[in-house]
């Protein structure tokens, strides 16, 4: 156990350094920060939940530098497309908070923002499980015939619409190679970054479907201009936390120190992989923090009389990050045993990357 | 039991129950008395 003075508790700081490790591995494999895993985490180690909040910020910020550095590495990065993202994103972020604001004076802030946050989360999940089945399938069809795969298949006809659209100016995303308007580009960081202005996360649950499945960036390109745009929100983010006294730096600086190796092995890990898979642990990390919100809300919906459900709620929110952790060291080791000609699960060929 | 590592969901479900078991050790030992 470590005192924490600034937050003014005891936890245990290994479980600091596991939490920051499991979810650097998953934000730097799927492009997200994993507020909505390390907030509710932090609540059940103890730390006030204003100080959970501002913790997760501040630690988010440091690990994104982490995982965008090495998604630049390799090559994953699109700077019009992020930079262009991040203008709109702004500007959405202040009208959710707004609109938060709004429905807290009605006194409707509960009840609306947990709906809101289970159907985009069930939304995003059913689409993006439909979808990465289907680009499996298609997948497995073309290799069967003897079509050279690359790394991404996506089957999605609505990237080729709204990039269709011609509103001047249109920009030449060079590295995602996409020819699209800017205004599409801000007008899906405008309404991705009111989702989480709302809803109190990062967004980039909601940003890497996005610019899949909206603007048409491949997978491992939106994981890490995704990455990119949550170092400058989420610094933005931390400064206004810190500025507050929300954040207990001692705790900050445990979390990166796991993060830092677990944020470089998941970017790493997306090298080995093909886009759907990434896709996948998307999708899973959805629909589990929706399961463990809902454990949550049963809890407080029965007046906190039932300690099974509390128990189930914090084993979710724990299990879920060791989960999507292992799941990706799986997808490694499996992908290095299939370039290496040994066997694998048959499920396997399809997701990995051949050399 | 092949199907639990054969079988995508089977994995699924694998690794999940592993984790859910590993997460209620650590709440058990470490963050039941704060709880």
């Amino acid at each position: 156990m470590f005192d924490f003075i600034i937050a003014g508790i005891e936890a245990p700081w290994f479980l600091l350094v596991l939490t920051g490790m499991t979810v650097g591995m998953v934000g730097g494999f799927i492009g997200v920060g994993g507020g909505y895993m390390v907030t509710p985490a932090l609540i059940v180690f103890g730390f006030p939940g204003y100080m959970a909040s501002g913790i997760d910020m501040t630690h988010i910020a440091g690990k994104s530098v982490v995982a965008t550095v090495r998604h630049r590495q390799l090559g994953n990065i699109d700077w019009v497309l992020g930079m262009a993202m991040v203008g709109g994103t702004m500007l959405g972020v202040e009208q959710g908070v707004r609109l938060l604001t709004l429905t807290k004076n009605y006194g409707l802030s509960g009840v609306i923002l947990l709906t809101t946050s289970v159907l985009v989360m069930i939304g995003l999940f059913v689409y993006t499980q439909v979808e990465t089945q289907a680009a499996t399938k298609k997948t497995q069809k073309m290799e069967k015939e003897g079509v050279k795969v690359g790394r991404e298949v996506m089957t999605s006809n609505v990237p080729a619409f709204f990039q269709r659209i011609s509103l001047y100016p249109i920009v030449r995303c060079r590295t995602a190679r996409i020819v699209i308007s800017m205004w599409v580009i801000v007008l899906v960081g405008a309404i991705t970054g009111v989702l989480a202005g709302f809803l109190g996360v990062g967004g980039g649950f909601v940003r890497v479907p996005a610019l899949v499945y909206i603007v048409g960036a491949t997978t491992h390109i939106a994981v890490g201009t995704d990455l990119l745009e949550i170092v400058v929100s989420g610094g933005y983010g931390a400064l206004r936390h810190s500025m507050m006294g929300n954040v207990d730096f001692v705790a900050v600086l445990f979390m990166i120190v796991g993060a830092m190796f677990g944020a470089q092995f998941g970017s790493i890990a997306t090298s080995y992989v093909r886009g759907p898979a990434i896709r996948y642990i998307l999708s899973y990390s959805l629909i589990l923090a929706t399961v463990g919100a809902f454990l949550r809300l049963a809890y407080m919906l029965t007046g906190g009389k039932y300690d099974v459900l509390s128990f189930l709620a914090v084993v979710f929110t724990l299990g879920e990050m060791f989960f999507l952790c292992f799941f990706i060291m799986s997808l490694v080791l499996f992908a290095v045993r299939y370039q290496n000609g040994k066997s694998v699960p048959d499920w396997i060929p399809s997701l990995v990357v051949k050399k | 039991m092949k199907w639990l590592y054969n079988s995508m969901i089977g994995y699924w479900i694998t690794l999940l129950s592993i984790s859910l078991v590993i997460a209620a050790l650590i709440y058990i030992y470490w963050l039941k008395d704060k709880l």
